[in-house]
């Protein structure tokens, strides 16, 4: 029984300093993909390009971060393109260009946030809904509340937000540094504390965390109370940079939002999450669109790439390669070697 | 007048009669003006305004940005200069096209006798559109094209004319480059036809000394700030050398031009179309910008007024307009300050149009209030 004991604790103290294989995959694919498109469409790797990329990665990279959260829990949250549309609607719509409205607007969106997401945790933790059910329909009533809020027309940003989420400081636009406070307080929060390691061991087996007597289903509600406040960061600093923003913004982030989880490695079925791969497969996907447009192909061939990579990416660590190769190479052996 | 309402009741009869006899639509000629002359709205009593009573709505596939809210409101206003229209009611289909067809349907169960129609989903809504006609309402589609022929599906479709807004920016990008240069058009959805028109209005002003440096034939933004931006900023860095922007949105470039500065260039100039955001970021960054001149043409809410127009005339049995396509008007222009210099109110929402015939404060008041 000791034996063991010391068994299961090397193997812990082992895995806590071997690098994610999705990290990898990831960091290598972003540098290999600015090397290709240095050489390809050297245009895409200019600063101006990079610099206009920037902002746009880092929301994705907050949504993603939100993302993440849920899908760590064994979720998936469909409710983001709603969460970032109402941050967006109430930022801009609620000051209408009054920058001393802005303070209690954003305030009034953090308050919309923690609603939305207390409301889908406990239809998902307590209630024992599916959390894709459940979040659509969280969804549809948080496009409600930007229909109500403001009759779906967000107004122009106010001076101030605009100059804040679209200004630059050191020549480095200011929403990067935004993603990466984001990405720092996750990070440590959900590796560096208590309720952060209770966190990941409870989305890697519920049932075993309820009998060692940890507190699932608060821990599952927070997930999607976290996600949804990462939604509005998201969402403001999106109506900050378009500066005119339409009461649909969140739509397109939708999907992406789920691409940079997966592409970081975290599995769907929940458990570990990683933050820096996700912020880094933020940057990617992003860079991804640069290196398209700059590449001048038609829209269509855009979108193939984009689905292309992604599906290569996927594939990269999620595919067991080592199973597949002895299957091909020695298809006798594989059967001799014990399970 | 009232010779011509009954007669296009007999008219509607006959074609329902034939449908139920064939079972299928037979083919009407169109009916209608075919003039191309201005856009005439009458001060006072209007000659479209004939005596009969009549209620009247407007129908709309997509109402959630500020240029609805004031197309509605532009709508609204040009019903109350017909006092024979005694009831004015609207509906929203919020981008869902089964709800934008229910409201045909139900404004048709509630015996109102015209509509406009602004129908976002082009030709699935013809079916809808079709069937309320032949119920007898007089139905005016407008700006989007839905298919079908005026007299058999519908009363009369009143177009914008896209192409006259690609010849007045193609003339204006003549008079500012006269040697030629590289332009960038950039448009809304990938296959969008407003785009397609635009570029077929520059393209027989301009030669082959102007070379479209987008990808052909322009550069899919979707009409989404987000991706305009992202789009502007990939075109930056690939092209040294940007004369003039061309873009039928010209409001959602606000976010985008800035990207000119941080790379250390100055703003180009933009043949576009108007909204007062666009006017006070021109005011703001002209000084700091010596390429940036501005051209506008009116975003085309009074599109509405004169499908209203129509509708109105032959429901009420009044003269209808002699056009039934909207040309907009030229509206700004940096250079020579004619019709318009740049305007910008800015004390008032970026979201209003100075070129729509609607009082600013009336503008204002229809944003503020949803």
């Amino acid at each position: 029984m000791s034996n063991a004991t010391m068994r299961e604790t090397n193997r812990l103290t082992t895995s806590r300093f071997r690098i994610a294989p999705g990290f990898v995959a990831i960091a290598i694919a972003t540098i290999a993909l600015f090397a290709v498109g240095g050489l390809l469409a050297p245009s895409s790797v200019s600063h101006s390009a990079i610099v206009g990329m920037l902002p746009f990665a880092a929301v994705l990279a907050i949504a993603g971060l939100g993302q993440m959260l849920v899908v760590q829990q064994g979720g998936i949250d469909l409710s983001v393109a709603g969460g970032i549309s109402l941050a967006v609607v109430i930022s801009t719509h609620e000051p209408a260009g009054d920058d001393s409205k802005l303070g209690p607007a954003i305030l009034m969106a953090v308050a919309f946030a923690i609603g939305a997401g207390l409301i889908n945790g406990i239809l998902v933790s307590r209630l024992r809904l599916n959390s894709i059910i459940a979040t659509l329909g969280m969804n549809a009533l948080l496009y409600g509340a930007v229909f109500a809020v403001s009759g779906g027309t967000p107004r122009s940003t106010t001076k101030l937000l605009a100059s804040v989420a679209d200004g630059t400081t050191w020549g480095i636009p200011n929403a990067a540094f935004f993603a990466i406070g984001a990405l720092v307080v996750v990070s440590v929060l959900t590796k560096k504390t208590v309720a952060g390691r209770r966190f990941e061991a409870i989305g890697a087996n519920p049932a075993a965390a309820r009998a060692v007597g940890l507190r699932v289903r608060v821990h599952q509600t927070l997930s999607f109370v976290w996600a949804q406040l990462l939604y509005c960061l998201a969402g403001v600093l999106l109506a900050g940079i378009t500066n005119q923003p339409t009461a649909f913004q969140g739509d397109s982030l939708l999907l992406p939002s789920v691409a940079v989880v997966v592409l970081a490695g975290t599995s769907l079925l929940g458990g570990r999450g990683f933050p820096i791969s996700t912020v880094i497969a933020a940057l990617f996907l992003r860079q991804l669109q640069q290196f398209v447009l700059a590449l001048g192909v038609d829209t269509s061939v855009q979108t193939l790439v984009q689905a292309i990579a992604l599906a290569v990416g996927v594939a990269l660590y999620s595919v067991n390669w080592a199973s597949v190769r002895r299957r091909l190479i020695t298809p006798k052996t594989s059967q001799a070697i014990p399970v | 007048m009232k010779r011509r309402s009954s007669l296009t009741a007999i008219a509607a009869t006959v074609a329902l009669a034939a449908l139920a006899l064939a079972g299928c639509s037979s083919a009407g000629t169109s009916s209608g003006g075919s003039g191309s002359g201005k856009t005439t709205h009458l001060a006072g009593a209007p000659s479209w305004c004939g005596t009969k009573k009549i209620k009247l709505a407007q129908l709309d596939g997509f109402g959630g940005n500020s240029w609805r809210l004031v197309t509605t409101a532009s709508g609204e206003d040009e019903v109350k200069k017909c006092a024979s229209v005694t009831s004015y009611q609207y509906a929203n289909g919020n981008g869902d096209t089964q709800k934008s067809i229910s409201d045909i349907q139900a404004f048709t169960a509630k015996g109102v006798d015209a509509m406009v129609v602004f129908a976002d989903a082009g030709q699935a809504m013809l079916p809808a559109i079709r069937s309320a006609y032949k119920a007898g309402v007089v139905v005016v589609p407008y700006r989007v094209e839905v298919g079908g022929k005026a007299g058999t599906d519908y009363t009369q479709f009143v177009g914008a004319s896209f192409v006259n807004d690609g010849v007045n920016w193609g003339k204006w990008i003549k008079s500012v480059i006269p040697s030629g240069g590289n332009l960038l058009f950039l448009s809304g959805p990938k296959g969008n036809s407003q785009g397609n028109d635009e570029l077929k209005g520059m393209k027989s002003v301009l030669d082959d000394s102007y070379k479209f440096i987008n990808e052909a034939p322009y550069d899919v933004t979707n009409w989404d700030p987000a991706l305009t931006q992202t789009v502007l900023t990939a075109e930056i860095a690939k092209n040294s050398k940007i004369d003039v922007i061309v873009s039928d949105f010209g409001p959602s470039l606000v976010g985008a031009l800035p990207v000119f500065q941080k790379s250390g260039r100055s703003i180009p100039a933009l043949a576009t179309s108007d909204g007062n955001a666009l006017g006070c970021f021109w005011k703001d960054n002209q000084a700091a910008n010596p390429d940036f001149k501005l051209f506008t043409v009116a975003t085309g809410n009074d599109n509405v007024r004169l499908a209203v127009d129509w509708a109105v005339a032959k429901a009420t049995g009044g003269t209808p307009p002699t056009s039934n396509t909207f040309e907009a008007p030229v509206f700004e222009d940096s250079v020579s300050s004619s019709p318009n210099p740049v305007e910008c109110e800015a004390n008032l929402p970026g979201d209003i149009y100075l070129s729509a015939q609607l009082p600013k404060d009336q503008q204002t008041a229809a944003i503020n209030n949803k």
